[in-house]
């Protein structure tokens, strides 16, 4: 049987629905995944950064690297 | 990348396309700093404590994307504090048309036939952003290129894309203006931030693995084609889709090539960010090593302290810092990436009309030069004072760095509509790309933590303990 595009289209768009809408929701609830999920907002990471600038905290020298480590012998 | 060019894209009679995206990249540069200079801050202008992120810039409130949301779509339009950002989210997409509507000015195309097809690009950008926010999504770092892939392959597949929307499927264009302006992030000065230690790790390390594995590929693998080899060991090696992205640009990667690279980075990604702090735990490494191996393998940059993070604040500081390093190593890579293409790949499969530094010029990426540009300009800014630092910082985190994000999600949009899978099937089924990217992420492994353990944990490590 062959499937007109609109209607492929509607399908696959009613699939990307039930996924984000009722599966990844649900999915959310599992202990494990909400330990990681506030683990990850209480200390304000934003993992989905795909470059230094896109974190919610810059990247600064911290003084203990400073104490622990020889930057320049 | 190789495919539709401007010229070959149907019709783009002007400048080339290179330039066009060099000149509107530099333009949109000049315009955030100038902006951000004369709203600078009269109180505490060179405090980091005071703008931890730089000088706000009033472009800020000119483009947004949506945020996390789980339950409800309306989280998606609300900012952290509860205000709506819907009205930053819609001028973010208008950004984007402005550049298609001015590449389409200066590259002499019609611009309204390209409009109606970049208002759909962007309205398919946008639902990308929205699939990828979605809270579970993204703390596990499946990012928007992802996403912006998917919609355009199964778009593409599924109904096709109409001679209207043909007409405006400019990826490369959307891509290389994203990187021109990209270059404003990648300052020189950051690659000392960590010293000897860091330097050793990233510039030892980084390249070895590159060249090594890129090798690997071509003489062992037997990949029919460079580009894809390249393109894997980049984001492998380097960090992830931001330098699969330079440097696909800098050795025309094919669509589907870029694709699938990417692809194979955010799922090994997600499984390293998953794995590798409780591997770190049952080890029992130093936090400062155990945060260095993390910065040096894991390719996104967000997955790296995410990972860092739940070993501890100290892994965390030392993953996101290495990591910040290797990110500032992406202009040296594509330029060289680029020289190397043009000099000697290209030389080789193409005939030979003159000596090589002709021909190299003749096929250089000249878009390279503008991301080079940009780069060298925010790098001396950006050294000049505390204040200055400030500027830079403040422009690209609080603009160039969403726009670019939008360039790139409308590209990847373009990508997977053009996309072909078919080219690369027989590639893919025979394994060898997946076979690159674990063989070369193993030596990245091997070598980091060896060189993290010789730098940061026993040369560079002071005796503090009594």
């Amino acid at each position: 049987m062959r499937v007109s595009p609109p209607v492929r289209l509607g399908l696959v768009m009613t699939a990307i629905g039930i996924v984000w809408g009722i599966v990844l929701p649900r999915l959310g609830r599992f202990p494990v995944i909400v330990r990681h999920v506030a683990a990850m907002e209480s200390r304000e990471v934003n993992p989905a950064a795909m470059y230094y600038t896109e974190l919610d905290r810059l990247p600064v020298r911290s003084a203990w690297i400073e104490d622990r480590l020889i930057l320049w012998p | 990348m190789a495919g539709a060019g401007w010229k070959s894209s149907g019709g783009w009679h002007g400048l080339h396309e290179d330039t066009v995206a060099t000149i509107i990249g530099l333009a949109v540069l000049a315009l955030a700093l100038a902006l951000t200079w004369i709203a600078r801050p009269a109180d505490d202008p060179g405090s980091r404590a005071t703008w931890p992120k730089g000088w706000p810039t009033p472009l800020a409130k000119t483009i947004d994307k949506p945020q996390t949301w789980s339950e409800s779509l309306d989280a998606a339009f609300h900012d952290r504090k509860g205000n709506s950002i819907a009205l930053p989210i819609v001028l973010g997409g208008g950004w984007v048309v402005a550049v298609a509507a001015a590449g389409a000015v200066l590259g002499g195309r019609s611009v309204g036939r390209m409009l109606p097809g970049s208002v759909v690009l962007v309205l398919l950008a946008g639902l990308a952003y929205l699939l990828a926010s979605q809270k579970v999504i993204h703390f596990y770092n499946l990012e928007y290129p992802l996403w912006a892939l998917m919609i355009g392959i199964l778009i593409g597949n599924v109904v096709g894309v109409p001679a209207w929307l043909g007409q405006s499927l400019a990826g490369e264009f959307f891509i290389k203006t994203g990187l021109v302006i990209f270059g404003a992030e990648v300052l020189f000065g950051r690659l000392l931030e960590l010293g000897v230690p860091g330097l050793l790790t990233s510039w030892v390390v980084t390249p070895i693995v590159l060249v090594v594995t890129f090798w690997c590929g071509v003489h062992l693998l037997k990949i029919p084609s460079k580009s894809l080899c390249m393109v894997i060991s980049a984001d492998m090696s380097v960090c992830g889709v931001s330098a699969a992205i330079a440097t696909g640009a800098a050795c025309r990667a094919k669509k589907e090539e870029l694709s699938l690279a990417i692809g194979l980075s955010l799922v090994f990604t997600v499984l390293m960010m998953v794995a590798m702090p409780p591997l770190i735990d049952w080890i029992g490494l130093d936090p400062i090593v155990g945060g260095a191996w993390l910065g040096g393998t894991i390719d996104a940059t967000g997955a790296v302290v995410a990972a860092g993070e739940s070993l501890g604040k100290e892994a965390g500081e030392v993953a996101a810092t290495v990591k910040m390093i290797q990110n500032s190593m992406i202009g040296i890579i594509a330029f060289a990436v680029a020289v190397y293409w043009s000099g000697w790949v290209d030389r080789s499969t193409g005939p030979r009309e003159g000596s090589l530094v002709a021909e190299a010029w003749k096929r250089f990426p000249r878009f390279i030069l503008g991301f080079l540009t940009a780069s060298l300009v925010c790098s001396w800014l950006f050294s000049l004072s505390p204040a200055h630092a400030l500027w830079i910082d403040g422009t690209t985190t609080g603009f160039t760095s969403r726009l670019r994000g939008w360039l790139f999600c409308t590209g990847f949009v373009c990508m997977g509509l053009q996309t072909n899978f078919r080219e690369l099937a027989p590639v893919v089924a025979s394994g060898r790309p997946l076979l690159l990217y674990v063989g070369g992420q193993c030596l990245n492994l091997v070598l980091t933590l060896a060189m993290a353990s010789l730098t940061f944990g026993w040369l560079f490590k002071k005796v503090v303990e009594p």
